[in-house]
C-alpha cells in the first residue's frame, strides 16, 4: 500500500492494519524518518516537502514489484508525507512484513534506499531567516 | 506539451507549469535549448551535467528522446525525500 499524504499517522495503527489482513505474519521491520532539529551545522525550524505525485506513486509502485521478486515479503507500506512539516515530524515510513526476518530486515532497506534515491520528492528547510532546498 | 518545475526551478520559471507547442521542440534536446532561451537564468543550470533530471510521462529518461505534443515532461533537481 501506497499513501502520500499530508496528514500525520500513527506508525502502530497503520502496521496493524496491514498485519491483521493476513494470517501468517512472522516478522515486521520498519524504517521511519523524521525532520531533523539541527542539519549541517544549522538550526531547522521546519521543512517544506513537495512531491511530483503521479511519478511518485508510480516510483514506488515499481519498487515494491521490485522488491516482492527480490525477497519472501508478504506485503509493504509506504507513507510519504508532503507540505509543510516542523521539527520531530514523521517524514516517511515503509514497513515491509514476512514469515522470516531476513527478507523483512532485508527488503525495508532496500525500499527506503530506492525511494531516497528515485523518488520524486524534494525537501526545503526552513531557518530563521532563510530557507534551502536539500541536495539529497 | 506540459512542462511541470519543481523545487528550486519553479522560482527560476516563474511558474509550476506551462504549456510549450513550438514546432522547433522535436526532442528533449530542442526542448531545453527552448526553454534555456526562454528562462535565461535557468541556462547554466541546463548546461551542466547532473544538476538536473527529466521525466517524461512519468518515466526518467537521460537520453535525447523525441516528444510529441501530447507528453508531459518533468523538469526538477536530484530529489530529496525521505
Amino acid at each position: 500500500m501506497i499513501k502520500i499524504q499530508k496528514k500525520d499517522f500513527y506508525i502502530e495503527n497503520e502496521i496493524n492494519k496491514l498485519r491483521k489482513s493476513y494470517s501468517n505474519v512472522g516478522a515486521v521491520s520498519n524504517f521511519i524518518g523524521y525532520v531533523k532539529k539541527n542539519n549541517n551545522n544549522k538550526k531547522v525550524n521546519s521543512i517544506y516537502l513537495e512531491v511530483y505525485d503521479k511519478m511518485a506513486k508510480k516510483k514506488l509502485e515499481e519498487i515494491v514489484k521490485k522488491a516482492k521478486k527480490k525477497w519472501d515479503i508478504i506485503d509493504c507500506i509506504i507513507i510519504h508525507r508532503f507540505g509543510k512539516l516542523t521539527t520531530g515530524e514523521k517524514i516517511v515510513m515503509v514497513a515491509t512484513i514476512s514469515k522470516h526476518r531476513k527478507d523483512s530486515f532485508s527488503s525495508c532497506k532496500f525500499i527506503m534506499s530506492y525511494l531516497k534515491k528515485e523518488a520524486p520528492f524534494w525537501k526545503k528547510e526552513i531557518y530563521n531567516k532563510k530557507s534551502t532546498w536539500l541536495k539529497n | 506539451m506540459k512542462i511541470l518545475y519543481f523545487a528550486w526551478l519553479k522560482n527560476k520559471t516563474g511558474r509550476s507549469k506551462e504549456i510549450i507547442n513550438d514546432k522547433k521542440i522535436k526532442d528533449v534536446n530542442s526542448l531545453l535549448n527552448f526553454i534555456s532561451k526562454k528562462y535565461p537564468n535557468l541556462r547554466k543550470y541546463i548546461n551542466k551535467k547532473d544538476i538536473l533530471r527529466i521525466a517524461i510521462n512519468l518515466k526518467y529518461t537521460t537520453k535525447n528522446k523525441r516528444l510529441n505534443n501530447n507528453d508531459e515532461i518533468a523538469i526538477f533537481p536530484p530529489v530529496s525525500g525521505g
